[in-house]
């Protein structure tokens, strides 16, 4: 292209006037090769822009979310280790879960949780945040704002992506009953057991978040953990659900739990 | 358009590669940093909750 740009920049500058009356004689086919040539050059800028964007999605996301999850982590167990009781109440350090009233509300945006989940890796770890907006599930997990505490009486339900921004729930359908998931709060350790297999269910299906989820089996109060992310893989037409009831909590100080250790 | 640009810059070849080169690296900078981060909500990867319903109520 640079020798031909030249060659007809050239040819031009020789020929000053001449391009009008030569012009005006070959114009259906200048304006012919011009179409077509800048067709061309569209068609590739836009299959390079689609290939920049998938690298974008696949690839650039997940680098992005990856930094901010480490980010995320890295606050908290800060903030933890500078001050473990700062955000604890007295019955939350003494190891009883679901102490509400006087525990200060979750901050929308902020991460409060680091959630482990064996059956994803043993070195799989993400943050909790408050609230599901598009923002804050760039940064971490998002926890439905209007459900219960972490630990609380009721359902702590949690969204997650399943694909692009670090892809932290891909290996969500591997999910089976009896599988650990467990949370910290800085100051306790929360072990939940999955009670069955993922369920599909349509977005508009939010009985499944309810204090006792809609179609979980559960028929009572208790203390339940629900995960969702989008079904199927790449798209959003369903979402996939997880139920889990706490199964056991331990304080912090007396080390990680067994389903981690063990 | 390309062939157009190139005429349009300053300087011999090697002067013209490296403001093509930067162009491109300017380009590729502002799609990632502002204009795919815009677009990338508009695909369907980002529904995972089920709170659509909530959504209209909120």
């Amino acid at each position: 292209m640079t020798a031909r740009s030249r060659g007809a920049a050239r040819s031009r500058a020789a020929r000053p006037g001449a391009e009008g009356r030569a012009g005006r004689g070959r114009r259906p086919v200048t304006v012919a090769r011009l179409v077509v040539r800048t067709f061309s050059e569209v068609c590739v800028t836009v299959g390079t822009l689609i290939v920049l964007f998938v690298v974008y999605v696949l690839f650039w996301t997940g680098v992005r979310a990856d930094s901010a999850m480490d980010g995320e982590i890295g606050a908290l167990q800060d903030r933890w280790s500078t001050g473990p009781l700062a955000t604890a109440s007295p019955d939350g350090a003494a190891g009883q879960p679901g102490g509400t009233g006087k525990r200060p509300r979750y901050e929308n945006g902020k991460s409060f949780a680091v959630m482990y989940i064996p059956r994803f890796g043993a070195d799989w770890s993400k943050p909790v945040l408050e609230g599901t907006g598009t923002d804050v599930l760039k940064k971490g997990l998002g926890h439905y704002d209007r459900t219960a505490r972490l630990g609380g009486t009721g359902n702590f339900a949690v969204a997650g992506h399943r694909r692009t921004y670090g892809d932290p729930f891909k290996d969500f359908p591997e999910l089976r009953p009896g599988d650990a998931v467990v949370l910290t709060d800085g100051t306790t350790w929360y072990t939940y057991r999955i009670d069955r297999r993922p369920y599909t269910t349509v977005p508009t299906d939010i009985g499944v978040i309810d204090p006792v989820p809609r179609k979980s089996g559960y028929n009572g109060p208790g203390r339940y953990l629900t995960l969702t992310t989008c079904e199927p893989e790449w798209g959003h037409s369903h979402r996939l659900i997880v139920w889990a009831h706490l199964d056991s909590t331990q304080p912090v100080e007396r080390g990680r739990p067994s389903a981690l250790t063990g | 358009m390309y062939g157009w640009i190139w005429r349009h810059l300053p300087g011999n070849a090697w002067v013209r590669a490296l403001i093509s080169l930067v162009l491109v690296l300017a380009i590729v900078y502002v799609l990632f940093q502002y204009v795919f981060p815009w677009a990338e909500p508009l695909l369907p990867f980002n529904d995972v909750t089920v709170d659509r319903g909530m959504g209209a109520v909120r």
